[in-house]
């Protein structure tokens, strides 16, 4: 057993082991009642305070589900709690227009932004499309983070979409959301092909067995933390990735070494 | 705090597929209940689900004998094919350390309200035994599940797995109008504020603490449980106390 295990139990945090939630979402959605729904920057604080949350990335429901919003969301929830949050810039491919806007205005956010969030299955067009282009082209250039939603045997963004668009784009840094559910051992074989291809484990432990896999067979350093937040809870995904069976230098890697190297040149 | 942990969602046997790994037997289930200092658990057989309710019944009863940890939950079925549901179930629950029963009315292919259980659902009321209903494994849906509330509205309910997207506005309503309606932790933990929330809302005589295991992670309900924003009497209710009242109460 890892020793961060008993160190958690007692504490709910560990101050040398901080956490870095790589996939967290923010505000009211309107098929989920989420007791922290509405953003109350003290409130939130405090709610990462008692688990040990360095920093949590994310991108708001509102930006994802209306582009009459966008990224305005992101924007004024980050500048709300600046030393806790940043924002992945939401891409809805329906809407190019507001895309190549967002991309152009890129670098103004740079205290806010980290990189591009794409969820491919709910907007209804594959992650290789060509509207998605010049964010892609953005991310590459930069080296910025990409926050796919993916799933086992999605024609949107399963691992055979991911396949090309890591090829296609090999210095953008592609975080694999939910680690294309289901498909594990196709979602272990894009990771050993693609060195710019992390797994996120957001979902992943709701089923024991995938994380093991992942574990076994690529080992910590492709692997990030994150939880969907406000849909989960730290504490229950943090015992969870403590009951996998990984050592301690595992934890540390999954929880935030990771994401500090990922993150190294992206933070302002 | 050190917290006494009473499981009242866990299952042995090994499944037909699945990427967890289970525990064989109620030998496997007690040692790994040991590594994760839990202190007791309501248990059932996977293959009273998956092949038969009643060898699958047997198979539990079985296993768990001789594990002083360990209390059974039968499967059910329709009283009139027989099969499950005899004179002397009763005596047989109490025998074989049974505790609380489960269906799964859905999958097995019965309509789960007053016309099929009546009177057999009557004397489960009288009696106070918890009937555990889950939210997976294409057991029931929240239409029917509300129906049976409001056929038995003194049934002794269990709802477990709650769902990975959260339900409260589908909880919420029962727990509200139901005085023995209850919540299984283990998935109601997922939810970021979920347990706090519902125990702001309800008090924590509503919700039995669960692991879920062997699909899920122990731990992921035990660390959320410790640290939740609420007293520590509250804590130590859902952790084990509240289960252990409604098996006090329980007529067998």
């Amino acid at each position: 057993m890892n020793s961060l295990w008993e160190k958690f139990l007692e504490k709910g945090k560990v101050e040398n082991c901080p956490v870095y939630d790589m996939h967290a979402h923010m505000g009211t959605y309107s098929r989920i009642y989420f007791p922290y729904g509405e953003f109350d920057s003290e409130k939130t604080k405090q709610r990462f305070d008692r688990s040990g949350i360095k920093l949590l990335i994310f991108c708001h429901h509102w930006t994802l589900f209306s582009p009459d919003i966008g990224n305005t969301a992101n924007i004024e929830t980050v500048r709300k709690l600046p030393e806790k949050l940043r924002a992945y810039c939401g891409v809805n491919p329906n809407y190019p227009e507001i895309i190549e806007k967002d991309v152009d205005e890129f670098e103004k956010y740079k205290d806010v932004f980290v990189g591009f969030k794409l969820l491919a299955d709910y907007h209804g067009l594959p992650i290789t499309h060509k509207n998605y282009a010049p964010a892609w082209r953005y991310a590459n250039r930069k080296k910025l983070l990409v926050l796919l939603h993916t799933w086992g045997s999605s024609h949107y963004n399963g691992p055979q979409q991911i396949r090309k668009v890591a090829e296609k784009y090999p210095d953008a840094r592609i975080l694999m959301g939910h680690s294309c559910h289901g498909e594990w051992d196709e979602a272990v074989k894009v990771m050993k092909d693609f060195p710019n291809v992390y797994a996120e484990l957001c979902a992943v432990v709701d089923d024991r067995g995938g994380l093991e896999k992942f574990l076994d067979k690529v080992g910590s350093k492709k692997i990030v933390f994150g939880t969907d937040w406000p849909w989960f809870n730290h504490h229950y995904y943090i015992g969870a990735v403590l009951d996998s069976g990984l050592s301690d230098e595992d934890a540390h890697n999954i929880f935030h070494r990771n994401a500090e190297k990922l993150l190294e040149k992206l933070i302002y | 705090m050190n917290l006494e942990f009473f499981d009242a969602n866990s299952f042995i046997g090994r499944p037909m597929n699945g990427i967890f790994k289970p525990a064989q037997s109620g030998r496997d289930l007690v040692i790994e209940m040991k590594k994760q200092n839990l202190s007791k658990a309501i248990v059932w057989h996977i293959f009273q689900y998956e092949g038969s309710p009643e060898k699958g019944n047997r198979m539990l009863a079985e296993q768990i004998s001789g594990y002083s940890e360990l209390y059974g939950c039968w499967t059910i079925l329709p009283p009139q094919t027989d099969e499950i549901i005899t004179q002397d179930f009763f005596e047989k629950m109490k025998e074989n350390k049974i505790v609380a029963l489960n269906a799964f009315p859905e999958w097995h292919r019965f309509v789960l309200n007053r016309v099929s259980f009546g009177e057999f659902f009557e004397n489960l009321v009288e009696r106070r035994i918890p009937l555990f209903l889950t939210m997976g494994r294409t057991c029931i849906t929240w239409e029917s599940l509300y129906n049976l509330m409001r056929d038995f509205p003194s049934l002794t309910c269990i709802l477990c797995d709650i769902g990975i997207w959260g339900v409260d506005r589908f909880t919420w309503p029962l727990l509200e109008k139901f005085p023995n309606f209850y919540l299984e932790t283990s998935l109601l933990s997922l939810e970021e504020g979920g347990l706090e929330a519902t125990v702001k809302k309800f008090g924590s005589e509503k919700l039995v603490f669960g692991t879920g295991f062997p699909v899920r992670y122990p731990k992921a309900a035990i660390l959320e449980l410790v640290h939740a924003d609420i007293p520590d009497n509250d804590k130590e209710a859902i952790a084990s106390k509240n289960l252990e009242r409604i098996l006090r109460e329980e007529k067998l």
